[in-house]
């Protein structure tokens, strides 16, 4: 239908603004006064009335397909694993420099030694973690002080939940869970490992899966040294850290052929299998290769680990100095 | 954990509008595997971006406005726009020879606004079925089709004046000459 006057074209917006009654006092009057006049407005706006009616009626039928139950349960799952894969990180000054501990529902995930400043917002952080890690220092506060305290020498023990789903390796993963067993304080070799996860030759991949370990300290790969006593390596070139962290732990060094060493000659001795420790004289226990024997720092770290000492040699009676 | 706090909240927001927000793209889309599919992104959109959204933000207008854009990427492919049309228009009920009486006309009347509303440019349809059918203001509107509270109230007067036109004859309306 065409408006023929230009006053009635003028007043459609209002007509339409009363009609779905959203019009102001003002344009309501304007409408009033103007179908009072006017027959063909008058028809006008009770024809947009009687629209408004019918959609009215079309929002209150049942829409076909409105049940949303199935598609929210697979929304809730979608969100539960979306969840469980987001990171809260945060980034904290320690001892031994700039560190980033990173968590997820399941646990711990990541615990990174970092180089200069690092903002939370860097392209190295966003490599590390993915796009989807967002800082989070109240989710990880409690985790930089029980570290902080750990490597303070007031805390032997970071019950930490981990999560290790980004470690697809299954041989990692392995070498991984050998390595957290190592009590505090304990020393083992890099074939010691690989004997206990059953692949007694395999000590070069076990160096290669510790070298990429997400979560040092927490999993303590520092424990791991070169058969011969040296530290070998860690964390790229931080060997200097990795015997901070032993002497934290009461592990004891010494120097050899110009090199630092884990001094096996100071240190109690206990074969993995064995629930006794023993001086480093006793019996054959000398002439065992380091990867078949933990090595602890003191007594005190030894009994903290479970063991008793040896009825033999009784390093209870004649400790070592 | 932190962030706890913030999923309690997104499930609080999931459990109060999903089911609104997959009507409005059941409305829009016309097939019930297509509002499954835009209301599921629209939450797992929503889901990323909360944790930036200011406190005092309106979410429901902010998941209509996710939902909207959602919608326009969808219906730039014309194929779905005609699909989306041919669901409403196979489902306009047949008058079965009666006499027809004022329910059977105001029946028919519903189905030809449903039809024409399926064929209203997306922009209008969309404004149109947030404004009637769930009543946002215009500034949410506005906000959801990167328009003026303005435009996004022309929009919606276009599609009621198309509606008005297309049932030209075939509405029953109770007007001074049939009173």
């Amino acid at each position: 239908m065409t408006m023929p006057h230009p006053v009635c074209r003028e007043i459609e917006p209002d007509l339409l603004a009363v009609a779905a009654r959203e019009a102001g006092a003002a344009a309501s009057e304007r409408v009033e006064r103007h179908v009072a006049a006017c027959r063909p407005c008058r028809g006008e706006l009770e024809r947009y009335r009687a629209i408004e009616g019918l959609v009215s009626g079309i929002k209150g039928a049942p829409l076909p397909g409105d049940d949303a139950t199935l598609a929210r349960a697979e929304l809730e799952s979608r969100l539960a694993d979306l969840r469980s894969r987001i990171v809260g990180f945060g980034i904290y000054s320690s001892p031994v420099g700039p560190i980033l501990i990173a968590r997820s529902e399941l646990g711990v995930s990541m615990v990174r030694y970092l180089e200069g400043r690092v903002s939370p917002v860097s392209p190295q952080v966003r490599r590390v973690l993915g796009e989807d890690a967002v800082e989070d220092r109240a989710a990880t506060e409690s985790l930089h002080r029980e570290l902080l305290e750990y490597l303070d020498g007031r805390r032997t023990h970071l019950d930490w939940p981990l999560d290790l789903r980004r470690v697809r390796s299954a041989f990692q993963r392995r070498v991984l869970e050998a390595t957290a067993r190592l009590p505090y304080g304990a020393v083992t070799s890099y074939s010691g490992i690989a004997r206990q996860i059953g692949a007694p030759t395999a000590m070069r991949p076990v160096a290669q899966a510790l070298r990429r370990n997400p979560l040092p300290i927490a999993i303590p790969c520092h424990r791991v040294i070169g058969n011969s006593g040296a530290l070998v390596g860690y964390a790229g070139k931080k060997v200097g850290l990795k015997q901070r962290l032993l002497a934290i732990e009461g592990v004891r060094f010494g120097a050899a052929h110009g090199e630092l060493r884990v001094d096996r000659e100071a240190m109690y001795v206990c074969p993995p299998e064995e629930v006794e420790y023993c001086l480093p004289t006793c019996g054959s226990i000398s002439s065992r290769p380091l990867a078949e024997v933990r090595l602890f720092g003191s007594r005190q770290r030894a009994e903290a680990a479970g063991l008793s000492p040896c009825t033999t040699c009784r390093p209870d009676l004649h400790p070592l100095n | 954990m932190g962030r706890v706090m913030a999923e309690d909240v997104f499930e609080g927001i999931v459990a109060a509008h999903h089911a609104e927000i997959r009507r409005y793209l059941l409305r829009i889309t016309a097939r019930p595997s297509d509002a499954d599919d835009l209301s599921q992104e629209t939450f797992l959109r929503g889901f990323r971006a909360y944790s930036s959204l200011p406190p005092d933000a309106n979410v429901r207008a902010w998941l209509f406005a996710i939902a909207t854009n959602l919608s326009r990427n969808h219906f730039r492919s014309r194929k779905r726009q005609r699909l989306a049309y041919a669901v409403v228009a196979a489902e306009t009920p047949v008058a079965d020879g009666n006499w027809p009486d004022r329910e059977a006309l105001l029946g028919e009347a519903r189905a030809r606004a449903e039809r024409i509303i399926a064929g209203l440019p997306v922009k209008q349809r969309l404004a149109f079925t947030m404004r009637k059918m769930h009543d946002l203001d215009y500034d949410a509107i506005g906000a959801s089709l990167s328009c003026s509270p303005e435009s996004a109230r022309a929009h919606v007067f276009q599609a009621v004046k198309k509606i008005r036109r297309g049932l030209d004859d075939g509405l029953p309306v109770e007007t001074e000459s049939t009173r």
